[in-house]
Formats: structure tokens, C-alpha cells, sequence
């Protein structure tokens, strides 16, 4: 094997595994719980800005993440109990409300921080030799550490009744209740647990990317194409969207371009919604 | 443990739909609440539920003051209630509905009721949604009585469901109560009723227009108010 | 007279714009213009927003179109003169795009609004892309410079004039549209979407309509900042422009003409002077935006008008309009089948009536009654068997398209538009099928009436006393009454009445059913009743049909159903 045809490959997977750890926190809150949060790549955003933050203090990044499930949780918890608890039937005003939240949320950044880039460092963001080529430690671990997870996830959905709670009570709220289900704190733990994971996945890419306030929106598009693509409430819509999504868009910018590969995806998620507006692995 | 409500009145926004009803369920018996279309059964069962808020009345259950309580505090307390519609989560399968809101998986739970409703046992892999009306009826009342409250509140549990089913239903009713478990039940079907009811309540218009022991009032006085 | 009422706000404008230039200097007037320019631009998004309900949040993608096409024409056009041909082409393309952009989404469903908002932002993005891109075309990441002035205005002078009068044309035309019946049909889309395509409106080529004029105002918007500007960058093109866009419409006022460019103007200036000397000065704005959101919907320009007058045609203009349908229908269906979300509603349905007169549906709850309603009005997808009226197929039709043929439906619950008075409620009923063309672009179409209009009112006082009500303020009595009579005042040939008699004491059903018996009467019509109350159907009399488990059980006189055992099982013991 030439060792073009291995970075290729290696720069797909790692290109499915960014988008898979980007939109998991929103299949969550989107698929499971039905809440179009705008607000999704916000977090995303600012768990890059709390492993920058770790740094200017000079700690090492894994305290990152304590901060970002400090930041991400606590912000969390008060934007679904005072901003989308009162609009859960309202599907348009919770995409306003989360994305006047999402401005607000990038300026304070923007003020906090300023408009510059930001970079993070990491000791493993060395390269190392893969089949003869050199790549980026950090990204292979990444891309493992995703498969892992993912699998993680597979095993854990099938076991646990959580997920198919909160399904179930966003699907019938009056009957979830009835069976003694507590839709409120579900609810909330959900919400928390989804914004969350999107700042975990931002604390994971920091020495990956480019920091700046503005990244969130492209995180939020993607991951709701994902979704969109793939069906929402079903792990195997997780995987098929981000496999389509991310499959079209990295094989299409390569050939022709990041401008192209976005009008792609765009056509693709607009293809889906006006056919197959339940996505391909919808339970229903 | 008994049920007692007084002055019940309740309804949607500024319509008030039930208009002062009171009643008793004590343990090991079963009332029965019963009235045309419209009459506001249904309103009265989610009041008593905790579904809708009361606009005045009060709800004791074994004592203690519940008027006002969550719906989902209430399973913990006893009481398990079944809507009249949507009564199963239909996009998930008729196994994942008898389930998903136990934390135990006790095999023993639903043998006796499987036995009785030998279809809920084969079709368990089945997506609920994919029922028939009266099947998913019948996996509401398993799933209620799987439970074992010792209240259920079931809101016209028959509609839709087969003769033989009924009488099963019935007979389990009967099995039920002699355990000491209570039933409140809306219902339309009245010879159903009359298998286990011990008594009766007849709405009209959101009012009590009779109420007693089933036997004193006899079915005929009953269907009178039925029949228009 | 309507007009100068309509006409207040572009008058007001107007007197500010002319008198500006003397107030100040020549550099503020040029800013000012600037700021007119970026608030016609959010006019168009607070049209979408503010009237129809559904939010564009990438509306400077058709502003950077005009800006970009706009530009490259006046570029060519100071080398070759036949080139300004071209300058209204270069505006309305964009408006093309946005046509069939909201076509395709909203031809879905009528909850695609929150879709649509992505899409809108995901399409500006890519335009932003785009013009960084193809450097080619557009100059790339610095941008298409060198942009000649308008023909006839200099740049720093008499430009200003142009972009004033065009601010307070469009602000004319805003106010005017509003004020007519198309202004009505635009809020009743964002109150009440489903009834009006049970109406026989095509909502969605409305929206589309809409979006498509709203993207022509921001795309001339965007030819006279590159006029203005000389230079046209991506950022014109991009979603930081966009979102300004939509908070400037949301301060200023999204549900008025001149909200939109008070909210440019104030906002906008400002920020530019004081966004690089105050830090926060953005995180306040956006501070500013959730809380007008959340609780100052109206904006600015919504503390500032109080009490807006109803709109009223000039009185006694009563213009007889003819029937659009033919009477007495034929319905047929045969073994219909239909589910949502894989459960099995109707199961082999097969039912047949012919000629006026009034029916009966009954059955327990559960037996399909409603649902057999919902799939002949198009809101159930037919997945087996065939319905036919007057002999033509009709299965699988969008809702606004079944309606059109002659069916009107009453639902369960009754639907009205609740923000809108009894008046405009009826409106809206009386110009379905017979407003065409620019009839909903007249004020005189406001004044319509018909005989059937009036005999209504007649029969249900308690319409005629509250004709300026707000829908949603009335008792559940009258809102049935309301909706029976939106139900029949497009004369349809097939009515469906879905339980008109809930909720009501035994005094107003009776009142309902007479009602019912004579109006139908005299449109001549078939009409299908769902009833649970047996005293209004053996009043009413007729044919009684049926229906258990998804199918018809049985049908005939009233009399023959009570008797038989058939459905008396069903019923099982509690004997009707």
C-alpha cells in the first residue's frame, strides 16, 4: 500500500471521527430530546477555548477538561431550565432563543478573548510512522480513541433504558409520566449531558484546530446534516449520517475543493429533507 | 389504602369541564365512573391523576393530602394511571413498552399476564405502533398491571379490544382486587363494568347525576342515563 | 382615505430624510445612507419574520447576489453603456434563487420553518465560500472594487436622494401590502398554516412568493451598497452580516415597515462607532436581542404603535361574488387504507354517498371517524385503496388542493386564527376560490360580501356583535360557530364537520344543528357529520353510518342502527 493511499485514508478516518465527536452531544439533544439547540457549536467552541485557557494559566490540558464539564454543565443546566423548558412545544422559538444564545456566547468570547486565532499545543501532536508514513500522534489517537468510544456507546444503549427514556418521553410525554418517568429531571440531565459531550469533543480537537470564536456555526451545520441525513433517536443514524456527510464532504473537497464539498453536503441534506425527512435510520 | 376525592372541578383553561364530583375507592373494590360521550369522564380520571391541575377539590390517598402532586411522583405512591389515547410509546417494540420504565427485569412479573394474553408474549419484538387499536389497549393494561399498583386508574381500558380479551381483562380485575388492589375505571362498556364494579359514579353534563353501590342502583337505572 | 392612513409611516420617513442633509454634515448623511441601505435589507427579513412567521437567517446571501451581480454590470457597463439592460436582471435574480429555495423546503411540510432556517444559514455560509473562492469572478477575499457610481447621482451627493426615496417606497410598499387582504393571508400563515390550506390556499407558493419579494428588497438593497460602497467583499455575502440583519429587523421591530430601519439605523450606527472602543459593546447588543426575544417581541417600533386601527374597506361596498364550486358532491371510497408512524388506522374503509343532504358518522372512539377526515383532506397519506370525488382521484393530494376541488372541513378542535378579528377570520373563508389575480391586492376585496355571509351572521348573532373580536377571545361556543361558518362560506360542494356541536350546552346544540340543517340546505351541499350525541343525530335525520376498527360496519336510518346487534355489540352493553 503507497503511501498516499494510507494518508488519504487516515485523513478520512480522521475526518469521521472529528464529526462523529462533534455531533454525538447533538444527537443527543437534537435526536433523543428534540431540541434544535443553534447554540451546539458554541459549546463545541468553547471547550477549545477552555483547553486555551488551561494553557495561558500553564497547566497541563487534561485539567481542561474538568473545565469545560464545569463551564459546558453549568451553562447548560441554566440554559435548559430558563431558556428551553418553557419553549419545549415551540420548535421555532427554541431555534431562536438558542440562537440569540449562540451570539450572545460568541461575543462574550470574542470580548473575553479577542477575534485572533488562538492555537494549542500538545507534546503528541508529533508525528509518528504509520505503514511508512508519517502522522500526527495526537490524531491517530483520536482516531482511536473515537472508535472506542463509539463502541462504548453501542454496547451501553443497548443495555441501558436511559436512552430509550428519553426517546420515549419526548415522543409521549403524558404517558412517560404516567409510568412514573421523571420527564422534567430527564429532561435536564440530557440536555446537560449533550452540551457536555459537544465541550468535550472541542477540548479534544484544540490542538487540532484553529481557535477562534466564529468555528461554532460550521460544528452546528455539520452535525445537524448528520442528523438530518442519518435519522435522528438511532446510533446506527449516527454512523450512517456522519458516514455520508463526512464521506461526500472530504472525497468531494479533495477533488474539487472545500467550497464544493460544502455545496454538497448542502444538496445531499436538502435531497433528504424534501424525500426522506425522517433520515435513513429512523425508527419509524 | 383508599382514594377519596371531594368537590373535584376541573377542566381546560376557562372551560370547566367536570363540575364537583366526589367519590371513594377503598381498597379491594372497584368504582366505576360512567356517562355518555362528552360527559367529562375523561377530565375526571386525568384530575384525579394529576394530570390536569384541580381547580378546586381535594385528593386524599391513604391519608395523606395528594391534591396537586406531579403525575410521575405518583407510581412511586401507588397509583398507576392509563390514558384513553397514545397509550403505548409506538415507535418502540411491545417488549421495550412492558420495560423500559422498570429498573428490575422480575421474569415473574408478567407470566400470569402473558398466560392470559398469549399474543403480547409472541409479538414482543413487534413495533407497538404496529398494533392493532385494541392490542395496544390490551399492552396498556398489562403494562398497568404489571405494575402491581394497588390503584389503577384505567380510562376506557376495552375500546377497541376483543370479546374474549374483555372477559380476560375482567377476570383479571376480579383476581386483582381480591389482593387488595383498587380500580377506578372510566368506561362506556357496561357489561364489562358490571363483572367487578362494586360501585358506581354517572356523569352527565360534568356532574353526578347518580351514584352507589352497583347492586343497590341496578343496571337498568343506569342505562337509562345512558340511553338518550 | 386608506391609503394616507397606510401611507403615515413612509410619510414620516420621508420628512426626516429630506430634512436630514440640512441637519447635518455630509459625512453623516453618507453613513445614514449606508444604514438606510443595510435596514431595507432587514425589511426583507422582517417581512418573512414578522408577517408570515418563518425566519431567513442567512438573508445576506441575496444581498451580497444583488451587491456582487450589481457590481460586476456597473463594472462592464462604464466600458459598454448596453450593459445597464442588464442592472434590473442583476436585481431580480437573486429573488429567482429565493423563489426556488422556499419552493423546495416548504413544499414538505408546513413545519419546515425551523429546516428552513438552517438552510438559509447554511446557504449563506456556502455564498461566503463562494465568493472567497472564485476570485475569478468576485475578486476574491479582497473583494470587487472599483464599482462606478450610478448613472446620473454622484456617489457622496446625490445617491443619498435615491437611497432615501427608496427607503420610503419600500417602506410605502410594506405598509400598503399589509394593509390589504394579502396582508391578512400573510399572518394568518404564521397563525394558523393548516387552516388555511383546509381553506384551499397553496400556503407554500405564498411563503414562496413572500421570500421571493423579501430577497428582491435585499438584493436592490445590496445594488445600491455596491453603488454606495464602490467596493462589494464577501462579508457582504457572509452570516455575521446576516445575523446583524435579523437583530436589527427584532430591535427595531419585526412586524412594522419602518421597525426594520430604525433598528438598522440606531443599532447599526452605533455599533459601528463604538464596537472597537467598547469590548462588550457586541455581547450587550446580543444581550439586547435575547431580551427583546424573549420579551419584547415588537421591538422598538411595537412600544411606539399602539392601538393600530382594524383594517376596514370603505364602507358599503358589498360585492356580490359568485359560487367557485359546483353543488351536491359525490364521494367515494374503496377500501382505503391509512396509518401514521406504522400504525394501522384505516383498514379497508369502504364508504359511498351521493347527492345533498346531511349524513352521520358514528362509532366508538378509536373507530377512525376523524382520521377518515383527515385522509380525504389530505393530511393522512393513502396507502391502499382509492378515494374519489365527483368521480376524480383524489388520493394523495396535498390539503390545499383537495380543498380547492370543494371540500371543506370543520375540525375536532376548532381551528380558527386566533390574532385575527371574526371579520378577517370570515375574510379569508369568503376569498378562498374566489379571490384571483391582484384581488388580494385591493382594498375593495376587504368589503366583499355574499347572501350566504349574511344569512349566517343572521343566524348566530353573536358573530355580528363581535365582528373586530380577536378570534381566540371568543367562548368555545362561538369559536364553533365561527368555524362552521368559515367551513361553509366557500360553498363548498362536500362539507366534513367533525363534531360542531362539542362542548356546547343542550340549548346551543340545538341552535347548531338547526343552523347546520338550513345552511347546507341552501348551498345545496353533501355534508358529513361526526357525531357522538344522539339526539342531534336522529334530529338531523338521514343516513347514519358506522364505523368500527378502521372500516364501516354498517349503515342506514338511524333506526335500523339501533336496532341491530351488530352494533349494539360494539357498543357492547351500553346501548345507544
Amino acid at each position: 500500500m503507497d503511501s498516499g493511499t494510507v494518508l488519504h485514508a487516515l485523513n478520512l478516518a480522521y475526518e469521521l471521527a472529528t464529526l462523529a465527536l462533534t455531533t454525538l452531544g447533538l444527537a443527543i439533544v437534537f435526536g433523543l430530546l428534540g431540541v434544535m439547540n443553534m447554540a451546539h457549536g458554541e459549546f463545541v467552541m468553547m471547550g477549545a477555548y477552555a483547553a486555551v485557557t488551561v494553557q495561558q494559566w500553564g497547566l497541563p490540558l487534561i485539567t481542561a477538561v474538568p473545565l469545560a464539564v464545569v463551564v459546558c454543565g453549568g451553562l447548560g443546566y441554566a440554559v435548559e431550565r430558563w431558556l428551553i423548558r418553557p419553549l419545549y412545544a415551540r420548535p421555532f422559538d427554541t431555534l431562536l432563543a438558542t440562537w440569540a444564545l449562540a451570539m450572545l456566547l460568541r461575543k462574550l468570547v470574542e470580548a473575553i478573548f479577542g477575534r485572533g486565532y488562538r492555537n494549542v499545543e500538545s507534546a503528541l501532536t508529533q508525528p509518528t510512522l504509520i505503514l511508512g508514513s508519517p502522522y500526527p500522534v495526537y490524531r491517530l489517537a483520536l482516531i482511536v480513541f473515537t472508535l472506542a468510544v463509539m463502541a462504548g456507546l453501542f454496547v451501553w444503549y443497548r443495555q441501558s433504558a436511559a436512552g430509550l427514556r428519553v426517546r420515549a418521553m419526548t415522543a409521549n410525554p403524558i404517558l412517560a409520566q404516567a409510568l412514573g418517568i421523571p420527564t422534567r429531571r430527564l429532561a435536564s440531565q440530557a440536555f446537560v449531558i449533550g452540551v457536555v459531550l459537544a465541550g468535550l469533543s472541542g477540548v479534544l480537537l484544540a490542538p487540532l484546530i484553529r481557535i477562534e470564536p466564529g468555528i461554532g456555526v460550521d460544528y452546528l451545520l455539520d452535525a445537524f446534516f448528520v442528523l438530518v441525513v442519518g435519522g435522528l433517536g438511532t446510533l446506527g443514524g449516527l454512523f450512517g449520517g456522519v458516514g455520508i456527510i463526512g464521506g461526500a464532504q472530504a472525497i468531494t473537497s479533495s477533488i474539487a475543493g472545500q467550497t464544493s464539498g460544502y455545496a454538497v453536503v448542502l444538496m445531499i441534506s436538502i435531497v433528504f429533507l424534501w424525500l426522506k425527512p425522517d433520515g435513513l435510520f429512523s425508527r419509524r | 389504602m383508599s382514594l377519596t376525592f371531594t368537590n373535584i372541578v376541573c377542566g381546560y383553561g376557562d372551560t370547566l369541564v367536570v363540575k364537583g364530583v366526589s367519590g371513594q375507592v377503598q381498597a379491594g373494590r372497584a368504582l366505576a365512573i360512567v356517562g355518555r360521550n362528552g360527559v367529562g369522564k375523561s377530565t375526571l380520571l386525568k384530575g384525579l391523576a394529576g394530570l390536569l391541575p384541580l381547580a378546586q377539590g381535594q385528593l386524599i390517598w391513604g391519608g395523606r393530602d395528594i391534591t396537586g402532586s406531579a403525575l410521575h411522583t405518583r407510581v412511586a405512591q401507588g397509583m398507576a394511571y392509563t390514558p384513553q389515547d397514545n397509550v403505548v410509546f409506538a415507535e418502540l417494540s411491545v417488549a421495550e413498552n412492558l420495560w423500559l420504565h422498570l429498573d428490575d427485569r422480575d421474569a415473574d412479573r408478567y407470566t400470569e399476564l402473558f398466560e392470559q394474553f398469549p399474543l403480547l408474549a409472541r409479538r414482543q419484538s413487534q413495533r407497538s405502533g404496529s398494533l392493532s387499536g385494541g392490542e395496544r389497549k390490551l399492552l396498556a393494561f398489562t403494562r398497568t398491571l404489571g405494575l402491581r399498583p394497588k390503584l389503577a386508574l384505567l380510562d376506557e381500558p376495552t375500546e377497541g379490544v376483543q370479546p374474549e380479551n374483555i372477559d380476560r381483562m375482567a377476570h383479571l380485575i376480579r383476581q386483582r382486587k381480591s389482593t387488595g388492589a383498587s380500580f377506578l375505571i372510566v368506561e362506556q362498556n357496561l357489561e364489562f363494568v358490571s363483572a367487578f364494579a362494586d360501585d358506581v359514579i354517572v356523569l352527565d353534563h360534568g356532574e353526578q347525576v347518580l351514584q352507589g353501590a352497583l347492586a343497590d342502583l341496578g343496571r337498568e337505572r343506569i342505562e337509562r342515563h345512558l340511553v338518550v | 382615505m386608506a391609503f394616507f392612513r397606510d401611507a403615515k409611516p413612509a410619510a414620516a420617513l420621508a420628512a426626516v430624510l429630506a430634512g436630514l442633509p440640512w441637519a447635518s454634515n455630509d459625512f453623516t448623511t453618507y453613513q445614514i445612507a449606508l444604514f438606510l441601505v443595510y435596514g431595507m435589507a432587514a425589511q426583507g427579513v422582517a417581512l418573512c419574520w414578522g408577517r408570515l412567521g418563518f425566519l431567513s437567517l442567512g438573508h445576506a446571501l441575496f444581498f451580497g447576489l444583488g451587491a456582487y451581480l450589481s457590481g460586476g454590470v456597473l463594472r462592464a457597463a462604464s466600458n459598454e453603456a448596453l450593459w445597464y439592460l442588464l442592472l434590473p436582471l442583476a436585481i431580480a435574480a437573486p429573488a429567482l434563487l429565493a423563489y426556488l429555495i422556499a419552493r423546495v423546503v416548504f413544499a414538505r411540510s408546513t413545519r419546515s420553518g425551523p429546516y428552513f432556517s438552517l438552510i438559509t444559514l447554511a446557504l449563506t455560509i456556502l455564498g461566503f465560500l463562494a465568493a472567497q473562492q472564485w476570485s475569478g469572478l468576485t475578486g476574491g477575499f479582497n473583494g470587487m472594487a472599483d464599482i462606478p457610481e450610478l448613472p446620473g447621482t454622484s456617489r457622496y451627493e446625490t445617491l443619498y436622494w435615491v437611497i432615501a426615496a427608496c427607503a420610503v417606497g419600500s417602506t410605502l410598499a410594506l405598509s400598503l401590502l399589509v394593509a390589504r387582504p394579502i396582508g391578512v393571508v400573510w399572518e394568518a400563515i404564521a397563525q394558523n398554516e393548516d387552516r388555511l390550506q383546509l381553506l384551499g390556499y397553496a400556503t407554500d407558493r405564498i411563503k414562496a412568493l413572500a421570500f421571493a419579494g423579501s430577497a428582491l428588497l435585499t438584493s436592490l438593497a445590496g445594488a445600491l451598497f455596491a453603488a454606495h460602497q464602490g467596493i462589494v467583499t464577501p462579508q457582504a455575502m457572509g452570516f455575521v452580516l446576516s445575523t446583524e440583519l435579523v437583530i436589527w429587523a427584532a430591535v427595531g421591530g419585526k412586524a412594522s415597515a419602518l421597525g426594520p430601519l430604525l433598528g438598522a439605523t440606531i443599532v447599526g450606527y452605533a455599533s459601528a462607532e463604538l464596537r472597537e472602543q467598547l469590548p462588550y459593546w457586541e455581547a450587550a447588543v446580543a444581550t439586547l436581542f435575547i431580551g427583546v426575544v424573549l420579551f419584547l417581541p415588537d421591538g422598538v417600533a411595537g412600544l411606539m404603535r399602539r392601538g393600530q386601527a382594524p383594517r376596514r374597506a370603505s364602507a358599503g361596498q358589498a360585492k356580490p361574488v359568485r359560487r367557485p364550486f359546483a353543488p351536491a358532491a359525490s364521494l367515494a371510497l374503496a377500501e382505503v387504507q391509512t396509518g401514521q408512524s406504522g400504525v394501522r388506522i384505516l383498514d379497508g374503509l369502504s364508504l359511498g354517498l351521493q347527492g345533498p343532504g346531511i349524513r352521520c358518522i358514528i362509532g366508538p372512539n378509536g373507530a377512525g371517524k376523524t382520521s377518515m377526515f383527515n385522509l380525504i383532506t389530505g393530511r393522512l397519506p393513502l396507502l391502499g385503496g382509492s378515494v374519489r370525488l365527483n368521480g376524480h382521484d383524489i388520493g394523495g393530494q396535498p390539503a390545499w388542493r383537495v380543498a380547492r376541488q370543494g371540500i371543506g372541513r370543520k375540525m375536532q378542535v376548532p381551528s380558527v386564527f386566533p390574532a385575527l378579528s371574526v371579520r378577517e377570520n370570515l375574510g379569508l373563508a369568503l376569498w378562498a376560490g374566489r379571490a384571483h389575480g391582484t384581488d388580494l391586492l385591493c382594498l375593495a376585496t376587504l368589503g366583499w360580501q355574499t347572501p350566504l355571509l349574511t344569512d349566517i351572521l343572521g343566524q348566530f348573532q353573536a358573530l355580528s356583535e363581535r365582528l373586530d373580536n380577536p378570534a381566540g377571545n371568543l367562548a368555545q361556543g362561538h369559536r364553533q360557530a365561527l368555524e362552521l361558518a368559515m367551513t361553509l362560506l366557500p360553498e363548498p360542494g362536500l362539507v366534513l364537520l367533525d363534531e360542531p356541536c362539542a362542548g356546547l350546552s343542550p340549548a346551543e346544540t340545538h341552535h347548531m344543528i338547526q343552523a347546520i340543517q338550513s345552511l347546507v340546505l341552501r348551498i345545496g351541499a353533501a355534508a358529513l357529520l361526526i357525531e357522538h350525541d344522539m339526539s342531534a343525530v336522529d334530529a338531523l335525520g338521514g343516513e347514519v353510518y358506522v364505523l368500527h376498527q378502521g372500516r364501516l360496519l354498517e349503515q342506514g336510518p338511524l333506526a335500523q342502527i339501533q336496532a341491530s346487534s351488530a352494533v349494539r355489540a360494539i357498543y357492547a352493553g351500553g346501548r345507544k
